[in-house]
């Protein structure tokens, strides 16, 4: 293994570490092993009444009519809620933070934006009669053309409710990064690269699936065990869609079978909570695993186009990117992770032109939003995918390439603001030794805190 | 619809437990028997989490109808841990920090006794074999094998203990 | 919704059983029916096990294999004689489902081992309400059972040492689904080919015999070239599909390769 190398940044590490460099033993280790740790599906009450939801089985359609009376048959069946009975039924999860419109109903009113999405939710005694009950009640459809590319989508027909088929940012309707001037750059560039790169979405698939139980208690207010990565979020939204104040819920969770970024979304809670009211009985939604693979939110997908041009030496002198970031039926956390990616451009290097148009754009797929890094991962691999094929181009060493463009202290980065505690150079440079690659000395004079005569930059 | 009466014996203790026609095992456990120890993944048998020994050998919880092993000898998690002594494997588990979110910590540490019980010195090819059947989505694979390897080698001499 | 389980412990009760719930659905392992019963909304009443049914023994009788339909496939493992599969038996789930997965469950999947009985040759027998019956795997595979009928045990010879073939190529090293798999007996007189059978499996809906390619191989020299010229002709022998592990397509591309490395060796496949 390898050891730590301590000697870059050494006046940074000033601090006495009593437990950085020990071993200690996790906190909930012991419960793990013991199968002593409480997931929020290892609660139970008597008397729970278990949802299952009718979901969309088109990717666009207007919904002609709904009949839930056959399911109210199934012995066992107790009520079958849909959006009459949601009290405010639009939402969007990042209103808490000024985001809006309101995209997302709880439950779908006149029409389904994609396979899966929400219609209502059958209350029954079993998950056996649950299930029945779902399977009976009757939705008639009238298919809407959909749209599954992100670009055929920025000119179709926007959705109701979204106002525009992508996401508008402070009057905008995209993010933006305007620094230099990139299309002059191009025609003093030696070498113009394009390239597009293109993601799918991908799935958490957490161990545990996602799910709640909601006990109503005696004072008029309701527990919510979850396994949400988002405890307030779900509290303030869910009290929000139901038009109750906040200190009627109560949030109990923590403890998540894998989650990813994969539970940051408010989407069983609210309807849970909605049950538990109205029927003044504990209410239990658990997904199945067809469900989370189906309609839990993935990574989005996204689109990449990146044009650069460089110089014979090297250096790259233009970088300009338009950006799609695919954000399924309903915004959810994309315009986020959408600004997550514009703010990454252009990569760990000093451009000196770079325009960036980042676009978060409504398709009839599952709505993605958080994981991992989102909006950061994706552009990663297209960045770094573009850099070496820049370098393949130049026949450069893809390295020393990074080298000439890395990022140092002091730079003036294409949001505008300057460059501190930059590292690329040295990480570079140690994963060259590591590699056992060997760097010329140009290279290996570089540094971080500045570019020198020895940087290939005058 | 009538139930029945099963009798199984549950980590050593003979059980009666009146079900629904074509309850799992799963279902026995968690909700009549208050064992939620197996975690339910997926209810399909492609995740793991629900391991347990069925007359010693590792099975998963999820496809069996209790109708089906009445009389028979049924292991949880919760019977690793006697007298608050964890178990070598438990123990291995904890030093080697092979747990994470812990949702397949109870399935992996089931699978893992399974092999043991039959193959007491597995190479690591077993191990990864044995525990081929049980999904940890924080993929922390490695470490979940080095425990398990390392519980295989402490078997039989006490580990050590932790603080 | 589920209305019985039942779990007879003798032919005549499973008889019993069945003629009280015609439309049971059968369960042994619980492996393929129980996830549906777990999805709910399935409308099956009645579940018949089989796994009390005393059908579930392998037993060896001059140089024939008898194996019970409930034998977990794990058992296989457990005896010498079987040593021959013991890679059809790896390529099976994982070990905590070959404890559960039988080998009757894995005929009516048309999984590895069926595409393998295919290729042994294996005989089944089939009981019913008044008689009993035996027909070859290859037919029940293609014709199914009828109603009210059950195969309680598959038997074929023990291959000659060296003469059974086997791949799979999968997504994974361990616990995955079928691409392609290859089963082949191929006996040599004299470096001669002296009639093989080819089976496959992962290519259509149920497992097929490559005839073509067994005419091809038939009476001439093992070789590399006649092998790979006759892996050539599984195409026709072929209805691949497209699902989440491979495309149609690439099952129909790599078909022969698996053949050669089956036949051949695993470097065989590579060039």
């Amino acid at each position: 293994m390898e050891t730590i190398d301590t000697s870059f940044f050494t006046e940074e590490r000033a601090g006495s570490f009593n437990t950085v460099g020990t071993s200690t033993e996790r906190a909930d280790a012991r419960g793990h092993v013991t199968g002593r740790t409480q997931f929020y599906e290892d609660v139970s009450f008597p008397n729970t009444l278990h949802l299952k939801m009718v979901r969309s089985t088109k990717h666009h359609a207007l919904i002609k009519k709904l009949d839930v009376a056959p399911a109210m048959k199934v012995p066992g069946v107790v009520r079958v809620l849909t959006w009459k009975d949601v009290p405010n039924n639009w939402y969007t999860i990042l209103k808490l933070i000024g985001v809006g419109p309101d995209d997302e109903p709880v439950l779908a009113e006149d029409r389904v934006r994609f396979i899966g999405e929400q219609i209502c939710a059958v209350l029954a005694e079993t998950p056996q009669a649950a299930a029945e009950g779902a399977k009976r009640v009757k939705v008639v459809y009238e298919e809407l053309p959909p749209v599954f590319d992100v670009e055929e989508a920025m000119t179709s027909k926007p959705f109701t409710n979204h106002g525009s088929n992508y996401y508008i940012y402070e009057g905008h309707n995209c993010r933006r990064i305007r620094f230099g001037d990139v299309e002059t750059a191009f025609k003093q560039a030696d070498h113009i690269l394009e390239c597009r790169y293109n993601s799918a979405p991908i799935e958490h698939a957490p161990t545990e699936t996602t799910g709640c139980v909601v006990k109503p208690e005696g004072n008029g207010r309701y527990t919510i065990y979850s396994n949400t990565q988002a405890l307030y979020f779900t509290l303030d939204n869910t009290a929000l869609i139901l038009g109750v104040q906040f200190n009627k819920l109560r949030m109990i969770g923590g403890t998540v079978g894998g989650g990813f970024g994969g539970k940051v979304d408010v989407i069983v809670e609210p309807i849970a909570t909605l049950g538990a009211m109205l029927t003044n009985r504990p209410v239990k939604y658990a997904y199945s695993r067809a469900e989370e693979m189906q309609v839990s939110s993935p990574r989005a997908a996204e689109r990449f186009y990146i044009k650069d041009g460089i110089m014979k030496d090297g250096r790259i002198f233009a970088r300009k990117i338009t950006l799609y970031v695919d954000a399924g039926a309903y915004c959810r956390h994309s315009t986020y992770g959408t600004t997550k990616a514009a703010a990454h451009m252009p990569g760990p290097y000093t451009i000196p032109n770079v325009h960036v148009d980042a676009y978060c754009v409504y398709t009839n797929r599952t709505p993605s939003s958080a994981m991992r890094g989102f909006g950061v991962t994706i552009a990663d691999f297209a960045l770094e995918s573009q850099m070496d094929q820049i370098a393949r181009l130049l026949k450069m060493d893809p390295i020393e390439f990074r080298l000439k463009n890395a990022y140092r202290d002091g730079d003036m980065k294409a949001h505008r603001k300057e460059v501190e505690g930059a590292a690329l150079v040295e990480v570079l440079q140690a994963a060259a030794k590591q590699s056992g690659q060997k760097l010329s000395s140009e290279f290996l004079a570089m540094s971080s805190y500045g570019w020198g005569s020895a940087n290939g930059k005058a | 619809m009538k139930g029945s009466v099963v009798s199984i014996t549950l980590n050593g203790v003979e059980r009666e437990t009146l079900v629904a026609p074509g309850t799992t095992l799963l279902n026995l456990l968690r909700e009549h028997q208050s064992l939620t120890g197996t975690r339910r993944g997926c209810d399909q048998g492609s995740c793991g989490s629900c391991t347990v020994l069925v007359d010693g050998k590792a099975k998963l919880a999820c496809l069996i109808p209790v109708e089906t092993i009445a009389g028979s000898r049924v292991e949880t998690v919760e019977n690793l841990a006697l007298n608050n002594e964890l178990h070598p494997l438990q123990q291995a588990f904890v030093e080697g920090f092979a747990t994470q979110c812990g949702f397949c910590t109870s399935g992996m540490i089931m699978a893992a006794k399974g092999l043991l019980s039959v193959n007491p010195r597995p190479s690591r090819a077993d191990v990864i074999r044995a525990i081929s059947g049980n999904v940890c989505r924080c993929t922390g694979y490695e470490s979940i094998v080095d425990a398990i390897l390392a519980a295989a080698a402490g078997m039989g001499k006490p580990l050590k203990k932790s603080a | 919704m589920l209305q019985a389980v039942v779990t007879p412990t003798s032919l005549g009760d499973l008889r019993k059983a069945l003629k009280l719930a015609p439309k049971a659905t059968l369960v042994a392992g619980g492996t393929l029916v129980m996830p549906i019963i777990n999805e709910g909304a399935h409308g099956i009443s009645t579940l018949v096990s089989l796994s009390k049914l005393g059908i579930d023994a392998v037993s060896f009788k001059k140089g024939i294999a008898t194996i019970g339909a409930a034998a977990p496939i794990a058992e296989l493992a457990r005896h010498s004689e079987l040593k021959f599969l013991s890679a059809v038996i790896d390529s099976i789930g994982s070990p905590t489902l070959r404890n559960m997965a039988t080998v009757g469950g894995n005929l009516f999947a048309y999984g590895d081992l069926a595409v393998c009985l295919v290729a042994l040759d294996a005989t089944a027998i089939v009981v019913n309400a008044k008689s009993k019956r035996s027909a070859p795997v290859e037919e029940i595979i293609k014709k199914g059972v009828k109603a009210g009928e059950l195969v309680t045990h598959v038997s074929f010879a023990i291959p000659k040492p060296g003469t059974f073939k086997y791949a799979k190529a999968s997504r994974r090293a361990l616990n995955s689904a079928s691409i392609v798999t290859v089963a082949a007996i191929i006996p040599l007189v004299k470096g001669m080919v002296a009639d093989c059978r080819i089976a496959l499996g992962g290519v259509a809906a149920k497992p097929v015999r490559a005839k073509s390619v067994e005419k091809l191989l038939n009476a001439k020299l093992f070789d590399e070239k006649t092998v790979r010229a006759a892996a050539a002709a599984a195409a026709k022998e072929i209805a691949p599909f497209t699902d989440a592990y491979a495309s149609a397509w690439y099952r129909a591309r790599v078909t022969p390769v698996h053949i050669c490395r089956a036949l051949l060796g695993d470097a065989a496949g590579k060039s």
